[in-house]
C-alpha cells in the first residue's frame, strides 16, 4: 500500500442525516463556505442526502443527526444509524430538545386539532421527541441553527481523536465581550443569563433577545431570573412560554419554581 | 405485467418523500408524490403566543427559506396591526430576500441540479475535475449568505427584522462592502445564466397556470398582487384563491387551485414579470430555452439563473440609492385584527396568516408553503413525462423523475430528506 492509500484509509468515514426538521442545521454544515470543500477531503463523507447522490450508512465512525422524532419512520432511521455509527452526534436543538416542535405538549390539543389528518402507518404522529429519548446520544451540538463554526471544532476534534469540549458560560459572556447594548437592562425578555453561550452571542448582537435556544447553563439560577423579568413586568405566562419554546421537556419543572417563589413573597 | 421493485432514494432535495409507481404493461397505471416528513403542527403551536413571537417560531418551518418565512410573518403580522413599515424598512427587506434569493439558487443549481446533467452523483465529489464550478457556486452561495448576515443578523433563522422595522441597520461601510462584492461576483452570476441556458433540458409540456406576485415597480418579490397570465388577485383575497385537501398517504396538505394544479416559483416570475427584467437579464432570457418552453417544468433551472442575475441588479440598483439613516422601529398599538402577506420564497410564493385578539395574542394561523403549492404541479408533470420514457426501463425512469422533481427544487420538510422511489 502506497503512503497515499495508507492516508485515505484513515480517514474517518462520516455521515450527515436528517430526520424531521427544517435543515437548518445540514445547511449550517454547508454554510461553512471557505472550509467545506476542506472537510469533504479531511473526512470521508459517506453521506449527506441533501446535496449527495449515492448515499450510505454503513459502518460509520461518526453520524450528525438533524431533527426529532415525530414518526414512526424517523424513529427507524435514528435506530439504522445509531446500529451503523461509532459515535452520534445530535446536531442542532431539535435533536437535542425537540426544539419548537415538541413545544406542542405544552399547547391544548385544540390548538392543532384541525390539523391533524388520517395517515398511514409508517408516517404516523409519534409524541415529538429528542433522539436521545430513544437512542444514546455520544455528543451535543445545541443551537437552533448551531453555530457553524462549531461544528467544524467538533469534526475537527473527533478527526484528530480528540473529545471535543463543550462550552458551558453563559450567552452574557459573549454577548459582553462584543460590547453590545444589554437588552435586558432596556426591558426586553433576554435569557442570555441563564442560557449556555457558544453561539457568539449572536441574537442580542443582531438587536434581538436570546430566547435560550443552547439551553440552560448548569448553574442557572432560574428562580433569580424569574423573579427578576416579573419585576421588568412580563406575566408568569410569558414567562413560561419562552422559557420553554427551544428547551421544551429539558425545561426545569416551572411551576414548583414559582410555588416556591411566591411562598418566599408571603 | 405489473412491476415491482426494491425502493431507490431520491436524494438532494429538501425533505423526505416517495414516489409511488405502478406501471402495467408499459403503462403508468398509478403516480403519487408522498411526503414523509413527520408533521410539526407550527400553526397550531403558534395559537396563544404573541403576535411578536410569530417569526421567531415560524421560521422554524424551514431553514433553507427562513427569511422568507420572517418576512411573510412580519409582513401578516403588521397587516393584521395596521402598520406600514418605511420605505427603508421595505429596502432593506427586499435586499434580505435578495441574499435569501441568490444563495439558494446558487446552491440549488450547482450542487442539487447541475449534476443530473453532468451525469455525477454530486458536484462536490467532482470538485477536482470541475474546481471552476465548484468555486463559483461557493463564492455566490457566501455572497447571499453574507448578505443575510448583515441584514438578518445571522445567516439562518433572521434576529434582525421586527414588526415594523429593523432592529439593527446595517453601516453604509457594509453596504459598500457587499456592493463591491456584487459587482465582482456579477461574471459569475452571468456565466451561470449562461451555462444553464446551455444545457440540454428534456422536452416537455404541461398545461399549468403560473401564479407569481406582481408589482408594476419592480420585479416583484415581498409586495404587489397575485398574477397569472389568466388572474390577477389582491394578497387578501387569497381564500378564494387556494384551498387544501389531503391524504392518508401525507403528512402534507395539496394546495389547489378550483381543484386545479397550479405553478409557483422562478418560471411563474419570469413568465409573468419578465418585462421588469434588466436589460441583461432579459437578454439573457431571450438567448435561452426558457421563452419558447414556459410550459416546460425542466426549465425552471434556466430560470433560475437568469433570476440570479436578476437578483444581483436588484440588489445593485438598491444599493446604488440606499443611504440608511437610523429609524427605530415603531411603537406598536395592540389591537385585534386579521393580516394577510404573501412573500416569494425562492420556491415561489409563501403565505401567511394570522388572526390576533386585541392583547395581540394569536388566535389563529395558516400557512401554505411554495412546495404545497407545486406538489400537485409536479404529480402532473411527471405524469406527463413518465409515459415516455417508461419504456426505456426503471433505471431510466427513476432519473427523469429525480430530475423532474429536482427542477422544482422541492422543499419538502416546509411542505410538511430523501424520495424513495415505490414501485407498486
Ligand atoms: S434545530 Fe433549528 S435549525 Fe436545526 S433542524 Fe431544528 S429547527 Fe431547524
Ligand atoms: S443582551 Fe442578553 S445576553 Fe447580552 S448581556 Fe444583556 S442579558 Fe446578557
Ligand atoms: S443568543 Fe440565545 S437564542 Fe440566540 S443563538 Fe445564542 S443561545 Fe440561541
Amino acid at each position: 500500500m502506497s503512503e497515499r492509500q495508507i492516508a485515505v484509509a484513515k480517514k474517518l468515514r462520516v455521515g450527515f442525516y436528517g430526520i424531521t426538521g427544517c435543515a437548518g442545521c445540514l445547511e449550517s454544515v454547508i454554510f461553512n463556505e471557505d472550509e467545506i470543500v476542506g472537510i469533504f477531503n479531511l473526512v470521508d463523507v459517506q453521506a449527506f442526502p441533501f446535496i449527495k447522490g449515492a448515499n450510505s450508512h454503513e459502518d460509520l465512525d461518526v453520524a450528525f443527526m438533524e431533527g426529532l422524532v415525530a414518526s414512526p419512520r424517523d424513529l427507524e432511521t435514528l435506530k439504522e444509524v445509531r446500529k451503523n455509527a461509532r459515535v452520534l452526534v445530535a446536531l442542532g436543538t431539535c435533536a437535542n430538545t425537540g426544539c419548537i416542535p415538541a413545544y406542542r405538549h405544552y399547547t391544548p390539543l385544540e390548538n392543532y386539532e384541525h390539523l391533524i389528518k388520517e395517515k398511514e402507518d409508517d408516517i404516523k404522529d409519534v409524541p415529538p421527541s429528542p433522539i436521545d429519548t430513544h437512542v444514546p446520544v455520544d455528543f451535543a451540538i445545541p443551537g437552533c441553527p448551531p453555530n457553524g463554526k462549531e461544528i467544524l471544532e467538533v469534526i475537527k476534534a473527533v478527526a484528530a481523536g480528540k473529545t471535543p469540549r463543550p462550552y458551558t458560560a453563559p450567552v452574557c459572556i459573549e454577548c459582553r465581550r462584543k460590547g453590545n447594548y444589554c437588552l435586558l437592562e432596556l426591558g426586553k425578555p433576554c435569557l442570555g443569563p441563564i442560557t449556555r453561550g457558544g453561539c457568539g452571542a449572536v441574537c442580542p448582537s443582531g438587536g434581538f433577545e436570546c430566547w435560550g435556544c443552547r439551553g440552560q447553563t448548569e448553574d442557572a439560577n432560574l428562580p433569580a431570573f424569574i423573579e427578576l423579568l416579573e419585576q421588568k413586568g412580563f406575566s408568569w405566562d410569558f414567562i413560561k412560554r419562552r422559557l420553554r419554546t427551544f428547551v421544551g421537556q429539558k425545561t426545569p419543572d416551572l411551576e414548583p419554581l414559582r410555588r416556591a417563589l411566591e411562598v418566599e413573597k408571603v | 405485467m405489473s412491476t415491482q421493485i426494491d425502493l431507490e432514494e431520491l436524494t438532494k432535495i429538501e425533505g423526505h418523500a416517495t414516489l409511488r409507481l405502478r406501471v402495467d404493461d408499459g403503462r403508468v397505471e398509478h403516480l403519487e408524490i408522498r411526503s414523509l416528513e413527520g408533521s410539526r403542527y407550527f400553526e397550531g403551536i403558534l395559537r396563544g403566543r404573541l403576535y411578536s413571537e410569530a417569526s421567531e417560531i415560524a421560521t422554524r418551518i424551514c431553514g433553507i427559506c427562513s427569511c422568507a418565512h420572517c418576512l411573510a410573518a412580519h409582513q401578516a403580522i403588521e397587516n393584521a396591526l395596521g402598520i406600514v413599515p418605511s420605505a427603508q424598512t421595505h429596502e432593506l427587506r427586499r435586499l434580505l430576500n435578495l441574499g435569501e434569493s441568490i444563495r439558494s439558487h446558487a446552491a440549488h443549481l450547482y450542487f442539487l441540479a447541475l449534476p443530473d446533467y453532468l451525469g455525477v452523483p454530486s458536484t462536490l465529489s467532482i470538485a477536482l475535475e470541475q474546481r471552476g464550478a465548484v468555486e463559483r457556486a461557493i463564492q455566490l452561495m457566501k455572497l447571499g449568505n453574507d448578505m443575510v448576515r448583515l441584514l438578518a443578523g445571522r445567516d439562518i433563522h433572521p434576529v434582525s427584522v421586527t414588526v415594523g422595522g429593523h432592529l439593527k441597520i446595517p453601516t453604509q461601510e457594509q453596504l459598500t462592502g457587499i456592493r463591491e462584492r456584487l459587482e465582482q461576483l456579477r461574471p459569475a452570476a452571468v456565466a451561470t445564466a449562461e451555462l444553464f441556458n446551455s444545457l440540454p433540458y428534456p422536452e416537455l409540456h404541461v398545461k399549468l397556470e403560473r401564479f407569481s406576485l406582481y408589482s408594476d415597480s419592480e420585479y416583484a418579490l415581498i409586495a404587489g398582487s397575485i398574477r397569472s397570465d389568466e388572474h390577477e388577485f389582491e394578497q387578501r383575497d387569497y381564500g378564494k384563491f387556494v384551498s387544501e385537501y389531503h391524504s392518508p398517504e401525507q403528512t402534507a396538505n395539496f394546495v389547489v387551485r378550483e381543484g386545479h394544479a397550479y405553478m409557483v416559483g422562478a418560471l411563474s416570475r419570469l413568465a409573468n414579470s419578465k418585462e421588469l427584467l434588466s436589460s441583461d437579464a432579459a437578454a439573457l432570457l431571450r438567448a435561452g430555452p426558457v421563452p419558447q418552453g414556459l410550459d416546460n417544468p425542466f426549465l425552471i433551472n434556466p430560470a433560475q439563473a437568469i433570476e440570479l442575475v436578476q437578483n444581483f441588479d436588484d440588489a445593485l440598483a438598491i444599493l446604488s440609492n440606499l443611504r440608511p439613516e437610523p429609524e427605530p422601529p415603531p411603537e406598536i398599538w395592540v389591537q385585534a385584527g386579521h393580516g394577510i402577506a404573501a412573500v416569494e420564497a425562492p420556491r415561489g410564493v409563501l403565505w401567511h396568516e394570522y388572526e390576533l385578539d386585541d392583547t395581540g395574542h394569536i388566535l389563529h394561523a395558516n400557512i401554505i408553503t411554495p412546495t404545497a403549492q407545486n406538489l400537485r404541479a409536479m404529480e402532473e408533470s411527471l405524469a406527463a413525462l413518465l409515459p415516455e420514457v417508461v419504456h426505456e426501463g426503471k433505471e431510466a425512469v427513476v432519473a427523469a423523475a429525480e430530475k423532474l422533481i429536482r427542477a422544482y427544487d422541492p422543499c419538502l420538510s416546509c411542505a410538511v430528506h430523501f424520495l424513495n422511489v415505490e414501485w407498486l
